[in-house]
């Protein structure tokens, strides 16, 4: 089921979305389903998870193999940190959670890019930045609608 | 008498075609308006006339729609699956010129580079706005290895740089990691041409002396090996000379472009071993 939905969401990503969405408006289904896991997973199954979505993430995009297994799991723990203290079955808690996670990737990306040769990458990125957010929030309100997200909200 | 007897009816049809003779005789010269007979004729009948031709007219075209309309819905169907189909091979046919297009242009690119070259398919973007790779249906299957350069038919695209058994990414000229050695078409100055990863690139560590204008063609200079001396990158879209520094600010807009890609080609000459 996790990897469908993964392998789903990278097709979406990667060669649906581009076709009709301009670059920095493409979301990032990837960062959307690990703050998922993180609100609703156990720290067992949601860490490997993390990893995995990272490591995906990175074998599609960009040349540093490792930046986002590092920044996902990063992120994960601390939303896992704080999660058992919040409401985490609340929609709007899901679409606030990816936007911060989002923040945090981006500013955790630029952190670890500084090592790399990648000079005025902050400047594509800080211009990407609010219609990435956008994107990003809007993708987690459409993953609110769907059918299973209430029913894991009863179930949890 | 007995002869009137006889004859009546006789006499009275020629009396009445006599008459009749008269009548129309009488009327010739006055043919144009309604005598009074044919006034009272029209008054009397006009009434009944409207009515029954209303009616009649009525009754016509409701017997000419009952018949038209039978098999019109089997019709409508048939058209309407004739013109989808139709449609769809209008789009075909248009898709398939516009490949047709681009798949010349990118043969005559092959016949100028005079190496070997595979032909490959973008099938994928890089997920993250802020980088700019893209995936090909080409791997190492096909021979591809990191390194190599890839064009397409208005010049460089970038370089293969991972490589899997049937898929490849590509870094792009655009990318903030890019760099390729360059020169200026027409007055032979040097730089190495930068991505800067928002669908334009930059002519890096160019002398202030160096003449550069807005227009001109920069081409790969062939240092370093990777990339063929004289392949198309862009063109110089603005120059900034600032009071201080060595170097001026150059940028460049790719030749190719790269937000529309969907064929390239591989040259199989160089890269990494």
């Amino acid at each position: 089921m996790f990897l469908g939905v993964v392998l789903a969401a990278l097709v979406i990503e990667t060669s649906f979305l581009p076709v009709f969405l301009a670059s920095p408006f493409k979301p990032d289904l990837m960062l959307v389903i690990m703050v998922f896991v993180a609100l609703r997973g156990s720290y067992g199954e949601g860490a490997p998870a993390a990893l995995v979505l990272g490591l995906v993430k990175d074998s599609f995009s960009g040349l540093y193999l490792g930046l986002n297994v590092f920044t996902f799991l990063v992120i994960f723990i601390a939303i896992k940190c704080v999660a058992d203290r919040l409401y985490a079955e609340s929609a709007s808690l899901f679409v606030f959670a990816v936007t911060v996670a989002t923040l945090a990737c981006m500013s955790a990306n630029l952190l670890l890019l500084l090592f790399t040769n990648s000079s005025g990458i902050a400047f594509s990125m800080g211009s990407a930045l609010i219609p990435h957010l956008l994107a990003n929030a809007f993708a987690a309100s459409l993953v609110t609608l769907l059918p299973g997200f209430e029913q894991e909200a009863e179930a949890a | 008498m007995d002869f009137l007897k006889k004859h009546i009816l006789l006499i009275l049809i020629a009396f009445g075609m006599l008459a009749a003779l008269i009548f129309y005789l009488l009327n010739i010269p006055d043919n144009r308006s309604a005598n009074m007979v044919e006034r009272g004729l029209l008054t009397l009948f006009a009434p009944v006339m409207k009515p029954v031709h209303h009616t009649s007219a009525m009754a016509r075209s409701a017997w000419e729609n009952y018949i038209n309309l039978v098999d019109v819905r089997r019709e409508n169907q048939l058209l309407k699956e004739q013109i989808k189909g139709l449609n769809s091979r209008v789009l075909e046919g248009d898709e398939a010129i516009q490949a047709n297009t681009r798949l010349m242009r990118l043969l005559e690119m092959k016949k100028g580079l005079k190496a070997p070259t595979v032909t490959a398919s973008v099938i994928g973007e890089d997920s993250a706005s802020w980088f700019s790779t893209i995936v090909i249906d080409r791997g190492s299957s096909s021979g591809l290895r990191e390194g190599l350069a890839v064009v397409a038919s208005d010049g460089l695209v970038g370089q293969v740089i991972k490589v899997t058994s049937d898929t490849a990414r590509v870094l792009l000229l655009t990318d903030h990691s890019s760099g390729v050695a360059a020169t200026i078409q027409r007055s032979r100055a040097r730089g190495v041409v930068k991505g800067k990863g928002d669908g334009q690139c930059s002519l890096e560590f160019t002398n202030r002396e160096e003449d550069v204008k807005v227009g001109d063609v920069v081409v790969a200079s062939g240092i370093g090996g990777i990339f063929k001396k004289g392949l198309p990158i862009g063109e110089v879209t603005m120059v900034k000379k600032g009071e201080y520094g060595i170097f001026q600010t150059i940028l460049i807009r790719p030749g190719v472009n790269l937000a529309h890609l969907e064929e390239v080609l591989v040259i199989m000459r160089g890269g990494h071993e």
